[in-house]
């Protein structure tokens, strides 16, 4: 009777939690009128016609892969360098290596709101105003992705470095080789985290660019929602083209985000 | 190949110490340098950044400037004599204070009590799945799920209303209403968010010490007493964690705002100014209307409010004997 109220009581939470974004599906494939019906339809019709209307006669397809492209090149940058100085704060000891550790805290202290003037007047100066590049490498380096790799590699057994120092196995060929290789998790968690973060990104773009051709998928929904005010269905289709990845990506992999998140130890599984 | 690691630390008959000496002098000489290049990468973008701008907002505050001419003059304090004579800005204040003290204890209660009153439930059949769908909302995109969310708050076909009414209660104007605005942001904010707490609290939870929790069962504190003598000191340093940041993301609350506040004329803040907060001032003063030297102003006013409120949180949770 117990396990019966507990069943009950877990799954009306996590319908009510999912019920928004059931409804966007509701919305976007049923008739043109469900918006405006009352009392509201609940059942989704799976008419795929409306979605397909609106990727192909306004420019989705173009800010999909300005999302891309954006997103793919972070994540790379993030990986790498996070497994670069998750190696150094690992593994070498040099002057500077805790001072380092700290700073990399302290980035994600600074209240981001309060430094986008500054960060415009920077990213003025670098000429970096209304290029991809000013969307992507602000981004380049996380503090979680350093700190995953940090304690990744602080796991590992020190007879491997010694034995590839006996070889004459330089650092970088070391952890190219046989680091990352080993933190396999690791890199999944960034990448993972990285892509959410930097598809879901709309305030930036928002300040940074002013033209309609770098816009990410975020910034141009902004602007699609102003324009199309109250055509539910085509809203919700284009609000589905920006969910779907992400939708996606966290059905497969929703536990390992979950443990990620939670700080856990992503890597016991394996 | 001779190899300088090959030297047994402590000395070997045909080994001069100079060699020794010299062979960890060599390692240390590459650590520095190998470690200071694998490092350099994100230490420039965090300093090129974030560090950067950290440091030149409390000079820009300080200055009358406009990005697009070239001009700057020193103006001291003038800036925020200015900030402190518009009313808009006590108004941003005083919105974002509202929405922060409803928005916080709200989350973390909520959060906490879906943590613990379903803590068992997760853990049995299908409870990961479920897990996974109270987290979900927290990363989708922002706009993407303001668009539903806009529907839903519609006065006359939204779900929300049709909530109300199915309840019997009085149907609200939402968010084209003075009163309504912001608490419809605020339910926006705690469905976004509220799923992230719960895991951080789960997995708070999840490390509670079996042996203390199983001594008091037997001791017979169950239901309330249990959570507020055993669980509730132990969770102190996690619930911390969670208000610390709660509060520091709330006040900085900005993408759901403009968007569900846009409007048809992307007027974002409205109605009549009562969804205008402290981050969507910043944004409007600074790249709307081009006064940068009041926005760099308000940014740094807001980025010494964070750090107050932060430091004054931290006092509390010393004051309060937590365990740790």
């Amino acid at each position: 009777m117990k396990t019966w109220l507990t069943y009950g009581l877990r799954a009306i939470v996590a319908a009510l939690m999912a019920a928004p974004i059931y409804w966007v599906f509701v919305i976007a494939t049923g008739k043109s009128g469900d918006a405006y019906s009352i009392p509201p339809v609940w059942r989704p019709l799976f008419h795929w016609a409306p979605f397909m209307y609106v990727w192909i006669h306004t420019p989705w397809a173009r800010y999909v892969l300005n999302s891309v492209i954006i997103s793919a090149s972070t994540i790379i940058l993030v990986v790498v360098t996070s497994a670069l100085a998750g190696y150094a704060l690992a593994e070498l000891k040099f002057p500077g290596n805790s001072l380092y550790f700290y700073m990399t805290l302290g980035v994600m202290m600074l209240p981001q709101q309060a430094l986008l003037v500054p960060q415009y007047v920077v990213m003025f100066h670098l000429h970096l105003l209304n290029t991809y590049t000013g969307l992507i490498v602000p981004f380049a380096a996380s503090t979680s992705g350093i700190f995953l790799f940090r304690q990744f590699f602080m796991k590992l057994p020190a007879s491997y470095r010694e034995i590839a120092r006996l070889e004459g196995v330089g650092t970088l060929t070391y952890l190219r080789r046989v680091a990352v290789p080993l933190a396999r998790p690791a890199v999944a968690t960034t990448v993972l985290l990285t892509f959410i973060s930097s598809w879901n990104q709309f305030q930036w773009p928002l300040i940074m660019t002013n033209s309609s051709g770098l816009q990410p998928i975020e910034l141009a929904l902004s602007h699609y929602m102003q324009a199309y005010q109250s055509h539910w269905r085509d809203l919700t289709s284009a609000a589905l083209i920006a969910l779907l990845p992400i939708l996606i990506v966290f059905a497969f992999t929703q536990r390992h985000i979950v443990t990620a998140v939670a700080g856990g130890e992503v890597g016991q599984k394996e | 190949m001779t190899n300088p690691e090959n030297a047994v630390e402590g000395g070997h008959p045909d080994i001069p110490s100079w060699m020794l000496w010299w062979s960890r002098v060599r390692t240390q000489w590459q650590d520095l340098v190998v470690g200071y290049g694998m490092i350099l990468p994100s230490l420039v973008v965090f300093l090129v950044f974030y560090y950067g701008p950290a440091l030149f907002l409390l000079y820009i505050a300080f200055f009358h400037w406009n990005i697009f001419s070239n001009y700057s003059t020193f103006v001291g304090l003038h800036n925020f004599s200015v900030l402190l004579h518009q009313p808009i800005f006590w108004q941003s204040l005083l919105n974002t204070a509202y929405y922060v003290v409803l928005v916080v204890p709200v989350t973390t209660l909520l959060a906490l009590a879906l943590a613990l009153g379903l803590r068992q439930a997760w853990s049995l059949k299908g409870g990961g799945v479920s897990q996974a769908l109270v987290f979900l909302p927290h990363v989708t995109p922002v706009v993407a799920t303001s668009i539903i969310w806009v529907w839903i708050f519609d006065p006359n076909f939204g779900l929300a209303n049709a909530v109300l009414h199915a309840l019997h209660l009085p149907q609200l104007g939402w968010l084209s209403s003075v009163h309504w605005a912001l608490p419809a942001v605020m339910i926006y904010t705690v469905w976004h968010s509220v799923g992230l707490y719960t895991i951080l609290f789960l997995a708070g939870l999840s490390t509670l010490p079996k042996q203390v929790l199983e001594a008091a069962q037997l001791d017979g504190a169950r239901g309330w007493l249990a959570f507020r003598r055993i669980i509730l000191p132990l969770i102190g340093p996690i619930t911390f964690f969670v208000v610390v940041l709660a509060t520091i993301t709330t006040m900085q609350t900005f993408s759901q705002i403009y968007t569900l506040t846009g409007g048809p004329h992307g007027g974002a803040g409205g109605p009549a100014f009562s969804t205008t907060t402290d981050s969507l001032l910043i944004y409007q003063t600074a790249f709307l209307y081009d006064h940068f030297s009041l926005g760099s102003a308000m940014s740094l006013v807001l980025f010494i409010l964070i750090l107050a409120v932060t430091l004054i949180q931290k006092f509390v949770a010393d004051r309060m004997v937590f365990y740790r």
